[in-house]
């Protein structure tokens, strides 16, 4: 028998039952529709991510941190007396509040720092590119005697979005160069309030000043009228000064003996100030404008420059532990750069072996790509029952058509039909079946992406500010080839049984048979 | 019975040659025997009759011999085919090339037309469509229904779907013929026609005939030999 005739039997046997074969192929058309699309949009999410992470470097960078926590304050909840008759669990739990509020009143919580021989450490790890320190200091700025208050910040000599930011002058020529970018914004306020002005500040000297930091408790106190405008130099030069004589001026105050022994028992042994402001002078080598509403949507980066004076890091490092007071602190972060993002997780390990916090976009990444993963494998799951429901459909309506065409079956039997002939005419309706709802599911879904997609990336730009690249929707060949291969396979077992009924059927009983 | 068979028999001279066959229904433990050992020859050109009341077993022999079914033993030998050693894809084939039948109720498949139902068995024998379209055509031209062939068998009288599945017989030039009752549910006039039909084929291309009937007078017309049967033996001696 020729092999187009051996398909043109079940098409013309389909085309027969045009109703029963719609209902049977629509089952498999929902199931693949729903395979598909499952399939489709857990592969695109999962691409998408992959390209909105290599749009940058992002995932070569490691936030590291300081690690928080109770440093010398190691004080066990046993060791602390609980005082007066009261039941067991109560004393209990009056223990762990006071050893909570004592910890919390802590001068110094930091656990591991980031000093300068961590630094150091961090950059000698094998795979590290480098370590870029993220330096946030506040200040003061001073051009021509005029001065503002400021947030000092450590840039890199190669940064994209400060080079599309710079208005005059250029960016650093090295990462240790004695040198400061300054915003539009400071220079306004510094009174640089022309054009001309702001190009004429290039090659001028910009000083920064820092008051010496303390950091031992101690009383405030707040006499200044609230308005919306910084403290200023002068101010902050005046407090120095009061702060300075204060302990032994108490004396000159009009307080009762009680009070005056109550004030000088709070602030014995505080330790004056024994310096005036410390500063640092930089020349200026260009000036930044401010950052437009497209750019304030761009995608966080712990490395991008947000503050109006702008240090080489290395420079900005360097002056941040020359600040008295500053240098035992350690800084606040820094993000290693790993050579390859293959090694970025091996490095995240290791920095976290150390004890120091870690942060990095590759993890939320992971943590995300395995919750789609979950959720979609899930999907796809669902769909695939779908499919063997429609599956279970298609057995039931094709052994009724076994039972119904008995005598057409005997027929043929009687005219030359071998068993496979009809076995194979069985199987064939259940693949075809399968073929056309396949491909008609994957159609579906490949038309319904459109609006899906659409639908999709209003909601990420108007809630996340991201602007998404390519389809949410991916329909590789592999894909293609599953659904349609998955629907044919399912239908075709389902034949099977049917297809064998058929073969086996008695010539001589179904010619009898009315 | 067993020595006038081996006499003129070198495999070439009979068409048929049933040797002691039976065939029972039923489970083993409680077989109801529908054929109980029966033997016969029919000669290559012969036109026979099986005559008998209906379940004397007559239409159990035609499907033997048709290989529809399987004897439960005893030998048979239709043109050269082993009938009951053949494979399903032999008898399969056997069916389709080597005998044509015809049943009383027609058996044409109603959704297919006259020419599609006609055209059947050569599909399944492999055919060319282009042959197919002119074989079948000739086939339905020789029964008078050239004009009728994309009816569909509803649309045709009882003596019409009958000539459809005559042509249908005869399409793949098979050596024998199996009629069973082929006139049962035609009137008198249109029974003669559909029997000169088959007379006609028969006597044109040497074919063998083998007409099952209860019907006395059609036996007689239409064949040289009749073999009587009852209950599931052979009332006659046949040779």
């Amino acid at each position: 028998m020729r092999f187009t005739d051996l398909l043109k039997l079940p098409l013309v046997a389909l085309w027969q039952q045009k109703v029963r074969t719609l209902l049977t192929t629509l089952g498999v058309v929902f199931g693949s529709f729903v395979l598909a699309a499952s399939l489709s949009i857990g592969q695109g999410v999962q691409d998408t991510i992959e390209r909105m992470s290599h749009r940058s470097d992002f995932l070569r960078k490691i936030r590291v941190g300081p690690a928080w926590g109770d440093s010398k304050t190691e004080e066990k909840a046993e060791q602390i007396e609980i005082k007066g008759e009261m039941q067991e669990d109560k004393r209990d739990r009056i223990r762990k509040a006071t050893l909570q509020s004592k910890q919390r009143f802590a001068t110094d919580r930091m656990r591991i720092k980031l000093t300068r021989e961590k630094l150091q450490e961090l950059a000698a790890l094998p795979h590290v590119e480098s370590v870029v320190p993220v330096i946030w200091q506040y200040g003061t700025a001073l051009i021509d005697g005029q001065a503002q208050a400021v947030d000092i910040g450590s840039g890199r000599p190669v940064d994209v979005d400060c080079q599309r930011r710079l208005v005059a002058g250029r960016l650093f020529e090295s990462s240790s160069e004695t040198a400061a970018l300054v915003s539009e914004f400071l220079l306004y306020r510094l009174g640089l309030t022309d054009d001309d002005a702001v190009k004429s500040v290039v090659g001028r000297t910009l000083r920064l000043e820092f008051r010496p930091q303390h950091h031992e408790p101690g009383f405030s106190l707040s006499l200044r009228k609230s308005d919306d405008t910084d403290v200023t130099r002068e101010e902050l030069a005046v407090l120095d000064k009061i702060r300075a004589q204060l302990p032994t001026a108490v004396t000159k105050l009009d307080l009762n003996p009680a009070d005056l022994q109550t004030l000088q028992k709070a602030i014995h042994g505080v330790a004056r100030p024994t310096s005036g402001p410390f500063h640092a002078d930089f020349k200026i080598v260009g000036v930044l404008r401010l950052r437009n509403e497209e750019e304030q949507k761009e995608p966080w980066d712990p490395l991008r420059v947000e503050t109006e004076v702008v240090l080489p890091f290395e420079t900005a490092t360097d002056l941040y532990f020359r600040v008295p007071g500053q240098n035992k602190q350690g800084i606040g972060q820094a993000i290693v750069i790993v050579d390859d993002e293959q090694n970025a997780k091996e490095v995240f390990k290791k920095i976290a072996e150390t004890g120091l916090s870690t942060d990095a976009l590759l993890e939320y990444i992971e943590r995300e790509r395995l919750m789609y993963l979950m959720i979609f494998g899930g999907m796809t799951c669902v769909a695939a029952v779908a499919l063997l429901v429609a599956a279970l459909g298609i057995a039931n309506t094709m052994l009724m058509s076994v039972l119904e065409r008995t005598r057409e079956i005997g027929i043929m039997k009687a005219v030359g039909a071998g068993n496979g002939h009809l076995q194979f005419i069985f199987l064939a309706e259940g693949a075809l079946i399968g073929i056309s709802g396949g491909v008609c599911g994957l159609l579906l879904a490949w038309g319904a992406s459109f609006p899906g997609d659409a639908w999709v990336r209003t909601i990420v730009t108007r809630d996340l500010k991201i602007d998404l690249e390519g389809s949410i929707f991916a329909f590789p060949p592999w894909l293609i080839f599953v659904v349609v291969s998955f629907a044919v396979l399912v239908t075709t077992l389902a034949a099977v049984f049917p297809a064998r009924r058929a073969a086996r059927i008695d010539p001589v009983r179904a010619l009898r048979h009315e | 019975m067993l020595n006038s068979l081996s006499k003129p028999s070198n495999g070439l001279s009979y068409a048929v040659r049933a040797v002691e066959l039976t065939k029972s229904y039923g489970t083993p433990a409680a077989p109801v025997a529908a054929l109980r050992g029966v033997t016969f020859e029919v000669q290559r050109g012969e036109r026979v009759a099986l005559l008998g009341k209906s379940g004397s077993g007559k239409s159990t022999v035609l499907n033997l011999l048709g290989g529809l079914d399987r004897p439960t033993s005893g030998s048979l030998n239709v043109a050269g085919n082993d009938l009951a050693h053949l494979s399903g894809k032999h008898l399969a084939r056997f069916r389709s090339t080597t005998v044509g039948m015809i049943f009383q109720s027609f058996n044409l498949i109603p959704s297919r037309t006259a020419f599609e139902n006609v055209e059947l068995p050569m599909i399944f024998s492999g055919y060319a469509p282009r042959q197919r379209q002119i074989e079948a055509q000739s086939a339905l031209e020789a029964v008078g229904l050239g004009n009728r062939m994309r009816h569909r068998p509803a649309q045709l009288s009882g003596g019409e779907n009958q000539r459809v599945a005559v042509a249908r017989s005869l399409v793949n030039r098979p050596e024998i013929i199996l009629a069973d009752e082929p006139t049962g549910n035609l009137d008198s006039a249109t029974a003669r026609e559909v029997m000169d039909l088959i007379l006609n084929h028969v006597q044109t291309h040497g074919a063998t005939l083998i007409l099952v009937t209860h019907d006395e007078e059609l036996a007689s017309t239409y064949t040289n030999r009749v073999i009587r049967m009852k209950d599931g033996q052979i009332q006659t001696e046949p040779f």
